[in-house]
């Protein structure tokens, strides 16, 4: 075992565990913020969230998170005791998201690697101010009794220099974790570490728990046992083990000679040095409850604690976590399986004449459905739902609100839809953009509302949307909407109007899209900073997405995230423009056909249009543009495809069609200048590099 | 003089002062091993349109995709109709995976620092010469050693600059 205690892989798991259980209290905390007050069941989830982060801040030493934590794990204590009935709920959640966002914004430094430095004084001030008014209130009106203060004793830590000594104690200590802790295995670790300090000697078991992950489960069955001499009292052990995540801790003394027997030496060994009444004395005490020298953590109230794990059947532990990095190793070797599979089945060695391939074709066969079922399963994997995005928008709507003194509801449905992993992770902040912007510009002022006869709630609805291979997801509010002509006013004087054009709504609303546009006069701390939309737009089309804009003004507006389900394998169709292979996503094509020559119009600038059906629809000459050497465009032999991106339509001439495949999308390498387009290229079955064509960048 | 090649030298002693060289032109060129992960014939290229000349195009190194360009090209002689004599060098500077199509390898020689001299000022007038950081003495023939770095970006430079004033006007705009 290293003698170091390595704080890396904590620090992570730190990180990992508190953000969670932070988006487990604001998730509660917004859904309970309308109620009367919170339950007995959220006050203890509250209260549980808080001690554990106490605890875990407490191991990490980051001193701001543990006051802050542990002041608001006061309050809450304090309201499940005494149950005052006549606590300002508002407030309360105020202040439970004000330490929410607190510590959040600790974590992130910490995560980006710089102290976390924040001033905990405000917040612990409002929260004194706010116990003492709680308990105040209590006292003068009922006059209970208090309960116990709920003390927190900051670790200590005592050294004494580990030499066996007649003042030697020997202790067994068994530790029992609630069931859903994490890492439990680490947690025994880090109170093996805290106990060395005064350990003369220290033995544990499992004992492989640094090596071993399996060991956590153990632990979590079977509890953590170490035996222990030293010579610290009981109150001093239990004081130097991490109490969080613990259930219950047990503190035995023993004599040597039992110690030295071991772990098992309590129930398996027979005790033959022992009279058998002392046997029997021993075993009646072991029965009685509490057992002498059960040291039960406080605050925890074991008995609660158990009836509660008891109420709510907490199903067996069916997610692990896994490395986002890994999963996209994972999908990359994939990708290369399935164009090994195709490498090996297309191979032009068979291409023998008068060879039977009857059972190789069916030997292909079978391993072409397990690696199209195995690409499926690792895609599932990658597909997780929208639910934990949209509730943190809760959190943001609820806050932003309160910050202007609007009173907004959102409302959410379908959360459940699924998406790619990278793409969440692509549009959270674009989705942040828009739900502040529809806040802060969309819905108006309370007074403003009724003035035009609307109800002073505003209503914010977010929706997600399969369709057709991508999600849609919507903001619609009820809010004054965009202003037509403020927008054109400002397009106007930022250059961006075409006199000649007439602008069709949609077009119009576009103009907000574009970098340097907003026209809220005045700045607030919320949005209206001219870098909004643009970047939203901006991160959409990183991951293929885009935005669609509509508005009624006085009536609200609707912006629409068009967003593709995955973005690392698509289907495609690979052609051929002379000699160069290139390939379109499937969805893209809208159809192949042949035309005559008579149909190709070409205007006197060079640009050119064909007329299919009576629809007139540019024509791009793809092998021009790029230069594809020995292709010359023959309307007799070629095929035209008409290609589609957001309902506009572009028609290039191929030279031959290949067939449709998967396809796994790369990035052309960042060697190359962006080519106007291209958005990627791929390996297909024969080995050759293809490269992806980009319709929109066509148009 | 790279900065670099000294660095790695330094680390290795094993293959201190070994150079690849290989003939382009009349010239014979020299690279350190170091930067060399492999040589493989030459393969099917897919070209990317609107990129350099020299810039060959894209090749599937056992599923990575990685960007070709020709060596002659880029020296700006003149170009070689590719034969079965023609390799790919594929060398990984600071991590960009590149292949270098040359048309004859031809030996791993060993170059003592001493037999090296810095390249005169006009050594050839062209295109070179910016390339090339040390003349390396091998006999009677002069090998010129190579700058990996610069022979893959420099005129990339002038792009990537604009690019970085261009997020610099971003930046400013954000703020």
């Amino acid at each position: 075992m290293s003698q170091e205690f390595n704080t890396e892989g904590m620090l992570d798991i730190f990180l990992f565990e508190s953000g969670q259980l932070l988006e487990k209290l604001d998730e509660l905390v917004i859904e309970k913020k309308d109620a009367e007050s919170f339950e007995s069941d959220d006050i203890n989830e509250i209260f549980r969230v808080m001690h554990t982060i106490k605890g875990s801040s407490g191991i990490m030493m980051f001193e701001n998170i543990t006051k802050v934590s542990h002041k608001l794990e006061d309050i809450f204590y304090y309201i499940r005791e005494s149950k005052p009935d006549n606590i300002p709920h508002m407030e309360l959640v105020g202040y439970v998201l004000d330490v929410s966002g607190f510590i959040s914004g600790e974590l992130d430094k910490i995560r980006d690697g710089e102290e976390p430095d924040g001033d905990e004084s405000e917040i612990m001030e409002n929260l004194e101010k706010f116990l003492k008014t709680i308990k105040h209130e209590i006292q003068k009106d009922e006059k209970k009794e208090m309960p116990p203060e709920n003390v927190y004793v900051a670790p200590s830590q005592f050294y004494i220099p580990p030499v066996s000594t007649e003042n030697s104690h020997f202790y067994k200590i068994h530790m029992t974790y609630r069931s859903d802790t994490m890492m439990s295995n680490i947690r025994a670790y880090s109170a093996t570490y805290a106990l060395k300090e005064v350990a003369e000697d220290l033995l544990f078991t499992p004992e492989d728990i640094l090596t071993n992950e399996a060991s956590a489960d153990v632990i979590l069955k079977d509890g953590f046992k170490m035996l222990l001499q030293a010579q610290c009292s009981k109150e001093e052990i239990l004081e130097m083990i991490d109490g969080s995540e613990v259930e219950k801790i047990d503190i035995y003394e023993c004599s040597a000679k039992e110690y030295q027997l071991g772990f098992e030496s309590n129930d398996a060994v027979i005790d033959l040095t022992s009279t058998v009444e002392q046997i029997e004395e021993k075993a009646e005490k072991e029965k009685k409850e509490p057992k002498p020298g059960d040291y039960v953590i406080k605050s925890k109230e074991v008995g609660k604690a158990k009836k509660l794990a008891k109420n709510e059947v907490k199903p067996k532990q069916t997610f692990i976590s896994i490395n986002v990095e890994k999963m996209d190793q994972l999908m990359d070797l994939i990708g290369e399986i399935v164009i090994a599979e195709a490498v090996v089945a297309q191979n032009p060695d068979l291409k023998v004449p008068g060879l039977d391939l009857t059972n190789f074709t069916k030997a292909t066969g079978q391993l072409m459905k397990i690696t199209s079922d195995l690409q499926e399963v690792i895609m599932s994997m990658r597909m997780v739902p929208l639910n934990p995005t949209f509730q943190k928008m809760n959190r943001i709507v609820f806050d932003s609100a309160r910050k202007l003194g609007k009173e907004i509801e959102l409302v959410i449905s379908g959360e459940n839809t699924e998406v790619d992993k990278n793409i969440i992770e692509n549009i959270s902040d674009p989705l942040m953009h828009i739900i502040r912007n529809s806040v802060d510009h969309g819905i108006e002022t309370k007074e403003n509302r009724m003035a035009v006869g609307k109800d002073p709630k505003g209503v914010i609805k977010l929706t997600a949307k399969n369709e057709g291979g991508k999600v849609l997801i919507v903001v619609e509010d009820d809010g004054q909407g965009l202003n037509k002509e403020k927008i054109l006013a400002k397009a106007r004087k930022n250059g961006l109007i075409n006199k000649d054009i007439e602008y069709s709504d949609k077009e119009i609303f576009q103009f907000i899209t574009l970098p340097g546009f907003s026209t809220k006069e005045k700045v607030t701390e919320l949005s209206g900073r001219g870098v909004g939309m643009d970047v939203v737009v901006k991160n959409l089309s990183n991951v293929g997405g885009t935005l669609e804009i509509d508005s009624v003004q006085g009536k609200g507006s609707t912006m629409t995230m068009k967003i593709p389900l995955t973005l690392a394998i698509i289907t495609g169709i690979v052609l051929k423009i002379g000699s160069s292979t290139f390939v379109v996503e499937t969805n893209a094509v809208k159809e192949f056909v042949r035309v005559s020559e008579g149909t190709i119009i070409e205007n006197p600038t060079g640009d050119t249009a064909v007329r299919i059906r009576d629809e007139i629809m540019p024509l791009v000459n793809l092998g021009e543009k790029y230069k594809i050497e020995g292709y010359q465009v023959d309307p007799e032999r070629d095929v035209m495809a008409v290609l589609e991106h957001e309902g506009k339509k572009v028609c290039v001439f191929i030279s031959s069609l290949i067939g449709e495949q998967e396809i796994v999308v790369k990035p052309i390498p960042d060697y190359f200048k962006k080519v106007q387009g291209l958005s990627g290229c791929t390996q297909l079955g024969d080995g050759s590099v293809a490269l992806i064509l980009d319709v929109g960048g066509l148009i | 003089m790279s900065d670099i090649i000294e660095e790695m030298l330094e680390e290795e002693d094993t293959q201190k002062g070994m150079y690849m060289t290989f003939k382009s032109g009349r010239e014979h060129f020299g690279i350190s091993i170091k930067f060399v992960n492999e040589i493989i014939g030459i393969q099917n290229i897919t070209a990317i349109p609107e990129s350099e000349e020299y810039i060959k195009g894209l090749i599937n190194l056992r599923g990575k995709i990685i960007p070709v360009i020709d060596v002659r090209l880029r020296f700006k002689q003149e170009p070689l109709e590719y034969n079965d004599r023609t390799c790919i060098i594929i060398i990984d500077v600071q991590s960009t995976v590149i292949g270098l199509i040359v048309e004859k390898i031809e030996e791993v020689v060993t170059i003592q620092d001493e037999d090296i001299e810095p390249p005169p000022k006009l050594v050839h007038g062209n295109a070179m010469n910016k390339y090339v950081w040390g003349l390396g003495k091998v006999g009677e023939a002069v090998k010129l050693l190579l700058d990996p770095d610069k022979l893959i970006k420099d005129e990339d430079l002038e792009f990537m600059e604009e690019a970085a004033e261009e997020a610099q006007a971003e930046e400013n705009a954000e703020a």
